[in-house]
């Protein structure tokens, strides 16, 4: 999933350090001790689905009051807000929640975020190997001009989701798993007739080439959701995508605002999730950081709420003296550093590399907050995977710590000391140049020569994305798009074809016919067996071939106003859970 | 005989040095420039802003001398790991500001999030700055009096194609070549730290220097158009002096001020273009300078201000104390200007 900084635009994976984000205390005479912000019990990316919760309306939240409008503020304008392309954490998140409605929906119970029935009446029923879906979608949807949404216009929109040429910026999960994904190329170049996605009077029946296990999670992006045809043209359509859900665009300039307005043929009975107190939602991009976090800190206007990060210099003082109007919580990110296995081939190098790296330092040089907006961890799925369990890959290694002496050790141990390492940093980011600065001297006193390679914010992610590019070691990230293993491994591990399709999201160009192996294994296991099978490969890969190292897990601080009540993490998305959120009049 | 001679004799300098009978002779034996230097040492803000420059000038070559007899370092926290020194990204209260009291140990406290000394960093940015303006002045004065020289003295075509060359540089974007030249020489010299260092150094001082040139250029050009006409030139002509001697010997020396003039003006220019481009990321990158650290501070206006203030106190000193010495120095080298 792209997050919404402009640095990560070109990338389908989370880059590193994102300029601002964390904090800074003012006038209270002291930093408060480190705040007990507590990213792991925040952080329940989705732990699960509940395919029992299918009657709307939703139940309702105490004390909450209808009525309102809320103020939203933001750094970044949206990317397209096409349905089939909206591939951005902003625009999937404020779609999703307020504007369409999709096969499958999030809801935030408890602190996690369970998968529940949207369109459909539940979570799908797959065959016995995961290669055909059945949904049945629910009567009594309407559109925004009153008409019936039918099982056609969601095999219309599904279909429109193989468009890799009007959408270039939309999610592909559509063509890497369904019949024929990589040779249909949607309604306009292909036609319509697709033998993928059958329907049968309200039925939808999707056919996959590979086992797809984790459909009912790909259903709750908005590209899997109903379009009405004959009004999609993909230039125009991203201008005013047809609402089915609570909200609709009363007005929208691109890069500047959005104004959403109830929906009068949104019918909560049909919906078990949304909530929608609000009467509209007012939003307004291209609002400079310092100028949000003034606002927010001031709570000049109490019904304001921004999902941009609270910016490192005010962090201490919006969590000191407001701590109630910030939430935090993670996002579904880890951060990594990726030995490549072709050139160091070594394991003993590549764990003095995560005993030598200095993670609290990086994390402190790169402007984020440890503990909230990044926070350390071994596992490669991030806090809140279902089936994720803490271990420890190198067991005299102190989560977080660095060791120079022990990094020196196993290098002397390999016979490679002075090994040199080189990786990527742009030197137009002062954020980022001094935390090269930080990890070379790290590097250096575990007896590694370290040589970075400069280049610019611009072409970072081209040239770490070229396999031939003369570094040995690329820093990185991955965010998952579900909460499921399967959403990690597979892009993360699994072989690629170097030549053909480059490295794809396997920075570490790793490449272990067992894992790939393990991996097809599980994704045609029982489903309810998969988040314990994924969590032990994650521990067997690591201990095995200690391929990379996690250098941090993300996380995301957001404030509103204190007239916002009911706002928390969407930790799915790292956004907030717009579906509860309710105005105190 | 050159002009300036003949101005000192004349009775413009009355002011300047009373004709009693006594220092008669006095008034005679003294040089355009001496005159100049006497001027500017009765001008309280010139010799207030040159002991401000010069202290500033001793505090960057000192600086590393400086930084390791008080214990501070500029590019790397007092001890690794910085988070010693760091609560939620602001240095801890006991190293000083801005939560601390002062602090012998730290006396500008250290930076956020790297726990960099701010005191050696403002230093060494200081260094920065001048070696930058100080080479960027000397080359761009060297290029533009010789173009000027040429251009002035060598009629038709010569001429006319050098002042287009002027044209040519004048209309284009400063801005825009820094920006295009700067992740060019980044991808050059990716692999090698230490040559970037130097490259963007280097490549700095030529983008200044090569859009820097023109205005000295075309005032040395006028000054020779002028000049070249008067008669102590056309009688050098006529007796058959060469053409280099004529340019160095005759024409030079009556154009002193204006080069001096421009020299003064242009440092406090070169350090403020320095500062502006590490502010916009594309001037030196592993090298503290003071933009950079405006740059880095600019969040932090209302938590920290010593942070930011003292970068941004620095460049204002810096080029206000330039800019009025530069002014001075042209009032006093100026003999129509004489109180």
């Amino acid at each position: 999933m792209r997050l919404n900084k402009p640095i990560i635009a070109v990338s389908t994976v989370a880059l590193l350090a994102l300029a601002a984000c964390g904090g800074g205390d003012g006038d209270t005479g002291g930093p408060p001790g480190a705040t007990n912000t507590a990213n792991e019990e925040a952080g329940n990316a989705g732990s699960g689905q509940d395919p029992t919760r299918t009657e709307g309306p939703a139940p309702e939240i105490e004390g909450a009051a209808e009525g309102g409008t809320v103020k939203v503020i933001s750094v970044n304008g949206l990317n397209s807000m096409d349905p089939s392309e909206a591939y951005y954490t902003n625009t999937g998140s404020i779609l999703t929640n307020l504007v369409t409605r999709q096969l499958t929906q999030y809801v935030y119970v408890d602190g996690e975020m369970v998968l529940i029935p949207d369109l459909a009446t539940d979570l799908g029923k797959p065959n016995d190997d995961f290669t055909e879906w059945e949904f049945t979608i629910r009567d009594g949807v309407k559109w925004e001009d009153g008409s019936d949404v039918t099982a056609e216009d969601v095999a219309y929109g599904i279909k429109r989701s193989f468009d890799r040429a009007s959408f270039p910026e939309g999610a592909a999960y559509s063509n890497d798993y369904f019949v024929n994904g990589d040779t249909y190329e949607g309604p306009y170049k292909s036609g319509e007739d697709y033998a993928g996605v059958v329907v049968d009077g309200m039925t939808l029946t999707l056919k996959m080439a590979t086992p797809f296990p984790d459909m009912p999670f790909w259903g709750a992006f908005p590209a899997i959701g109903p379009i009405p045809k004959g009004e999609d043209d993909p230039a125009e359509y991203r201008n005013h995508p047809w609402s089915t859900g609570p909200y609709k665009f009363a007005d929208y300039k691109p890069e500047q605002s959005l104004t959403l307005v109830r929906n009068e043929f949104w019918d909560p009975a049909t919906d078990p999730g949304r909530h929608a107190y609000p009467d509209s939602y007012e939003m307004s991009f291209d609002t400079p950081t310092a100028q949000i976090d003034q606002l927010m800190l001031q709570d000049s206007e109490p019904a304001t709420l921004t999902y941009d990060n609270v910016s490192a210099p005010n962090y201490p003082q919006m969590s000191g003296e407001n701590a109630d109007r910030l939430v935090v919580g993670s996002d579904p990110c880890t951060f990594m550093w990726y030995p490549d296995y072709r050139k160091i081939t070594d394991i003993k190098v590549r764990q003095a590399l995560a005993y030598a790296y200095p993670y609290l330092d990086a994390i402190a040089a790169s402007g984020n907050i440890d503990g909230v907006t990044r926070s350390v961890g071994t596992n490669i799925q991030p806090p809140g995977i279902p089936g994720r369990e803490e271990f420890n890959p190198l067991p005299e290694h102190e989560k977080g710590g660095t060791d120079a002496a022990k990094a020196k050790a196993l290098l002397e141990e390999a016979g490679e000391v002075g090994y040199e390492i080189n990786w990527l940093y742009p030197t137009d980011d002062p954020l980022l140049v001094d935390t090269q600065k930080v990890v070379k001297a790290a590097l250096e006193e575990a007896g590694f020569t370290a040589a970075p390679v400069a280049t610019t914010l611009a072409d970072f992610s081209t040239l770490r994305a070229d396999p031939d590019t003369d570094i040995n070691v690329r820093s990185g990230g991955w965010c998952s798009d579900w909460p499921s293993g399967g959403s990690w491994f597979p892009p993360v591990f699994e072989t690629t074809a170097l030549e053909k399709e480059g490295l794809g999201s396997n920075y570490a160009v790793f490449s272990e016919k067992k894992v790939d192996d393990q991996i097809d294994t599980i994704l045609a296991s029982p489903i309810e067996d998969q988040p314990t099978l994924w969590n032990e490969l994650d521990q067997s890969l690591q201990e095995e071939f200690f391929p990379v190292f996690v250098t941090a897990y993300g996380g995301v601080a957001m404030q509103h106003g204190s007239g916002i009540m009911g706002m928390e993490v969407d930790n799915t998305y790292g956004m907030p859970t717009w579906k509860d959120i309710w105005v105190q009049q | 005989m050159t002009v300036a001679d003949l101005e000192v004799l004349g009775p413009g300098d009355s002011e300047e040095a009373p004709p009693t009978d006594e220092t008669g002779k006095k008034i005679t034996g003294r040089s355009p420039t001496r005159i100049a230097l006497d001027r500017l040492r009765k001008d309280k803000v010139a010799v207030v802003c040159a002991i401000t420059v010069l202290i500033l000038i001793l505090l960057g070559v000192l600086a590393p001398l400086i930084n390791s007899l008080l214990n501070i370092k500029a590019d790397a926290p007092p001890s690794t790991p910085a988070t010693q020194y760091l609560v939620l990204g602001y240095p801890k209260p006991e190293t000083g500001p801005p939560y601390g009291p002062f602090n012998w140990e730290h006396p500008l406290g250290l930076a956020p999030n790297v726990a960099y000394d701010n005191l050696a960093r403002l230093l060494i940015g200081i260094r920065t700055s001048f070696a930058v303006a100080l080479i960027a002045t000397v080359l761009t004065t060297l290029v533009g009096v010789t173009i000027g020289l040429i251009a002035g003295f060598a009629r038709g075509a010569v001429d006319k194609v050098i002042s287009f060359v002027i044209d040519l540089f004048l209309a284009f974007p400063f801005l825009l070549g820094a920006l295009a030249l700067a992740p060019i020489i980044t991808n050059r010299f990716a692999t090698n730290q230490a040559l970037l260092g130097k490259a963007q150094f280097f490549s700095l001082i030529g983008v200044l220097v090569v859009f820097g040139w023109m205005g000295l250029a075309r005032l040395i050009r006028g000054q020779v158009l002028s000049l070249r006409e008067r008669e102590f030139v056309q009688a050098a002509r006529v007796i058959g002096v060469p053409t280099r001697r004529i340019l160095f010997k005759e024409l030079l020396p009556n154009m002193v001020a204006p080069i001096v003039v421009s020299i003064s003006l242009s440092l406090p220019g070169f350090v403020a273009a320095e500062a502006g481009l590490a502010f916009l990321g594309i001037g030196l990158t592993n090298t503290p300078s003071l933009g950079q650290t405006i740059l880095r501070a600019q969040g932090y206006f209302n938590q920290y201000p010593l942070y930011l203030w003292a970068p941004v106190v620095t460049v204002m000193v810096l080029v206000i104390a330039l800019n009025l010495l530069g002014d001075s120095i042209r009032d006093a080298f100026d003999p129509s200007t004489r109180r």
